[in-house]
């Protein structure tokens, strides 16, 4: 018996070292992973060169894992053995109450936040003809810790945001997103699988701003809601793999009086009739629906009554919590320049003059503001 | 390359065991020393040229020393220029910039460093050397005349990056002779895939947790939480190295050479003189053979047995990284031993069993903190934060989660350190070798997908 298991253990070895190795070489090459959303290694080229600096090693190896056979589901056989030993978290990610994953937020290194309060304060003083107002969202995770698996670690973002608050300058207006979103927070304001606000939230945003900004925000009975996914398992899915959770609905808020609005994407040099791109829905990005996802610079134009404009031209310095708000503002605003400060490589207070802006907004969510040093180059 | 990456696993494996079987007996050494060397320039494309000059310079002296003629002090002296050669390679790769750092400090001279990398496995194959060079002076191994044989020995890549070290006289039969069956092959597999196990499943994941709780302030470490810490860092480290270990057994079975066992359970020990006969065995049975006993070991009364022990001790701990830390490690040992050896051991011997294992495994998990922090302060802080000296409370929210999130992992990391029979020996009853059977399969299908998700890297528009 004994030989014979020898036997087997050895056959069952070699033979799967040399099946899983011969199905890595014959399957085909996928150039992008929809999974991770990402492109993925291309195959290793041999120099000398490369050789010499390890690059063709790293790239090898990256080649390997990245175009591993049934690399998905190898993960997602780790992520349930993790459940099943009570992990609360896998690869960074919680698995919260109430089908909700969360992101960790722990405490942000605050002499570099200091940094970045003073980079904007910088640019309020140094553009005083220009009305800025900043708009600092919590994620979900710093609106619901209550919902965090039981004595999970957690730093509060309400304390940050209180922190920016106290030190930003007058020049400016500080518009808190737990004050605006909290009322809300029994309703669905941000996706369970995702680390965006829903449309909803940003409605609530919108709402917000709109008040802040003196004009009167559309309520919700003057749109139609249309469900456009009810399949959306977003960033937080994707990285943590976790199973058994239920998919998000992606929301479009469609004003009963809608208004026409052309989107113009500069980094491809294209012009869209819509701020949403349906392609992205039967993608793994599927909040990408909104605005077709990130761009450096993009503006909007709509045509507004005259009587109903409430301002002409806006700029809008953000992240991607940006993306379902904006469709909100083409109702005041006949012409809205969006740019992500990541990538876009220009002089902010440069474009405000060609383009004559005398109105900012700065929308960006807790964890991203506090991790993120781009915001530096606000007041290049 | 390491043995826990897919690219070992289903590129470099099957590759060289295809090679190596289907090659007739007079080409396998060169095969395997040929394969040998692309695993290392994996890693280390320049550096190999270091391994070749000391596997060279210790072939040559080798021969020499076999040289009949030759008058015993000269034979001494070739030894002794053989060490210092292999012990001056070692000193300048890993521990000049620590000298120099010091001397600057002490003196305020303004040496540059010489910042250059470690090679890869370099403490491994110049104590491997060295071991060939003594075996032969002392007449326990005779000298090897085939080149490529000796440069298996050193380069021989399932032990050249992380040891065990194999001393020549082990092995210098299998190198010219040896035979290699299913049943070898298949306790080779066992162990390889126990190995992988410790590594990927225990090691890698207990490690996260002393990951997190080492980049706390440790000023601001509850009680319970420095204790589950280290507790963490010793599983760590030994499911870690002890798995490197087993994967390197088990790979020198598939290819003919058996090793010696490097770990036997070492927290199952009950006192620190047990520990060390448990714990990587091969270095301290290197110290033993080729340090302590040339030394007198304990055969010249008390005085030099304590300097010899000392000597011993610091050498370890310096062995293991240049720093004061694992200086300090070594002498706490040595000391620790020293104590033993005194009247500690017969106190114990009247002691219950369960108070010798507590004894132990506290003095054990002392040590990890001097052997887990590089800055003096840090452990002295760690420790204050284990005794509660840092004014924090005994436990907090924080630590009930790490506890029962680690739960299940910490019980079987306890049960996976008991004294059970082991498992690559399978046994050889019907249903037992079944069960062992599955149990391989399962171990190595779970590993490879715990290796698979630590290379899952999605990028996300998480910020932007």
């Amino acid at each position: 018996m004994k030989q014979k298991a020898d036997r087997l253990l050895v056959g069952g070895f070699v033979a799967a070292l040399f099946l899983i190795s011969l199905t890595f070489f014959l399957l085909p090459i996928t150039r992008f992973s929809e999974l991770e959303n990402r492109t993925l290694q291309a195959a290793p080229k041999f120099t000398w060169d490369n050789l010499i600096s390890k690059k063709f090693a790293e790239d090898a190896e990256s080649f390997v894992t990245d175009h591993f056979p049934y690399r998905g589901d190898w993960v997602w056989m780790k992520s349930s053995i993790e459940q099943l030993r009570l992990q609360q978290e896998n690869n960074g990610i919680y698995k919260g109450k109430d089908g909700y994953l969360f992101e960790k937020f722990a405490k942000p290194d605050y002499t570099k936040v200091q940094q970045y309060i003073e980079a904007i304060n910088l640019f309020a003083a140094s553009h005083p003809e220009v009305s800025t107002t900043f708009m600092l969202a919590p994620t979900s995770v710093g609106m619901y810790p209550d919902r965090l698996p039981w004595k999970a670690p957690f730093y509060s973002e309400e304390k940050v945001n209180n922190v920016i608050a106290d030190q930003l300058n007058n020049s400016l207006t500080f518009m808190n997103g737990f004050d605006f979103l909290r009322p809300h927070a029994t309703e669905s304001i941000y996706y369970r699988t995702d680390h965006h606000w829903t449309t909803l939230g940003a409605y609530y945003a919108y709402s917000a701003y709109a008040k802040q900004m003196g004009w009167q925000p559309l309520s919700l009975k003057e749109f139609q809601v249309a469900t456009v996914s009810d399949s959306f398992l977003g960033s937080f899915h994707t990285r943590s793999q976790f199973s058994g959770l239920t998919p998000d609905q992606i929301q479009a808020f469609l004003p009963t009086k809608p208004v026409h609005s052309e989107m113009y994407i500069a980094d491809t040099d294209k012009t869209l009739n819509t701020l949403y791109d349906d392609s992205f829905l039967r993608k793994k990005d599927q909040y990408s629906y909104f605005m077709g996802g990130v761009h450096a610079l993009t503006t909007i134009k709509s045509d507004l009554d005259p009587q109903s404009v409430d301002l002409d031209k806006l700029l809008i310095v953000k992240d991607s919590y940006a993306h379902s708000f904006i469709p909100f503002l083409t109702q005041h605003v006949s012409e809205i320049h969006v740019i992500d400060i990541r990538y876009y490589n220009g002089t902010i207070g440069d474009y405000m003059t060609a383009n004559g802006i005398r109105n900012v907004l700065l929308l960006f969510n807790t964890a991203t503001f506090v991790d993120n040093g781009e915001i530096l180059k606000i007041d290049n | 390359m390491v043995f826990s990456s897919l690219i070992f696993l289903f590129v470099f494996l099957p590759a060289v065991l295809l090679l190596y079987y289907c090659s007739p007996w007079r080409i396998k050494n060169l095969i395997l020393f040929l394969t040998s060397l692309v695993f290392y320039a994996w890693g280390e494309p320049v550096y190999i040229v270091i391994m070749l000059i000391s596997t060279v310079t210790d072939y040559s002296f080798g021969l020499l020393l076999s040289n009949p003629r030759l008058k015993p002090i000269q034979r001494k002296w070739i030894v002794v220029f053989s060490i210092i050669v292999n012990l001056a390679l070692l000193s300048y790769f890993k521990y000049a910039d620590f000298l120099i750092h010091n001397v600057n400090d002490l003196l305020g001279t303004d040496i540059p460093l010489t910042e250059l990398a470690l090679p890869i496995g370099i403490s491994f194959y110049t104590f491997q050397s060295m071991s060939y060079i003594i075996d032969i002076y002392r007449g326990t191994a005779k000298a090897q005349r085939n080149w490529i044989d000796f440069a298996t020995f050193v380069a021989l890549f399932p032990q050249l990056v992380a040891g065990p070290i194999v001393h020549y006289k082990t092995v210098s039969e299998q190198l010219r002779k040896r035979s290699i069956n299913i049943e070898m092959f298949a306790e080779g597999v066992r162990s390889f895939i126990i190995g992988l196990a410790k590594k990927v499943l225990l090691a890698n994941n207990i490690g996260l947790l002393w990951h997190a709780i080492s980049e706390t302030d440790s000023g601001s470490l509850p009680v319970l939480t420095a204790w589950l810490g280290i507790i963490a860092f010793a599983f760590q480290i030994y499911f870690d190295f002890s798995g490197y270990s087993d994967m390197a057994i088990g790979l020198g079975l598939m290819f003919g050479f058996r090793f010696n066992e490097n770990f036997n359970k070492p927290y199952t020990a009950q006192s620190i003189t047990d520990f060390w006969r448990r714990w990587h065995i091969s270095l301290s049975s290197w110290f033993r053979d080729y340090v302590y006993i040339p030394l007198g070991g304990n055969r010249r009364g008390l005085g030099k047995q304590l300097r010899n022990i000392l000597i011993v001790w610091l050498l370890t701990g310096i062995w293991h990284g240049a720093s004061w830390n694992f200086l300090l490690w070594g002498l706490y040992f040595g000391v620790i031993l020293i104590f033993e050896k005194w009247w500690v051991l017969k106190l114990l011997e009247r002691t219950p069993r369960w108070v010798r294992h507590i004894y132990a495994i506290l003095l054990i998990l002392i040590g990890w903190v001097l052997f887990a922090f590089e800055d003096l302060p840090l452990i002295s802080e760690y420790l204050q934060a284990m005794i509660g000296l840092t004014g924090q409370p005994f436990w907090d929210d924080n630590t009930l989660y790490f506890a029962y999130t680690n739960a299940i992992l910490l019980a079987v990391l306890v049960i996976a350190s008991m004294p059970w029979r082991k498992l690559s020996a399978a046994p050889a009853s019907g249903k037992g070798a079944i069960l062992n059977l599955i149990w391989c399969g399962l171990l190595f299908f779970l590993s490879v997908s715990y290796l698979v998700d630590a290379t899952f890297n999605p990028f996300l528009y998480f910020r932007f």
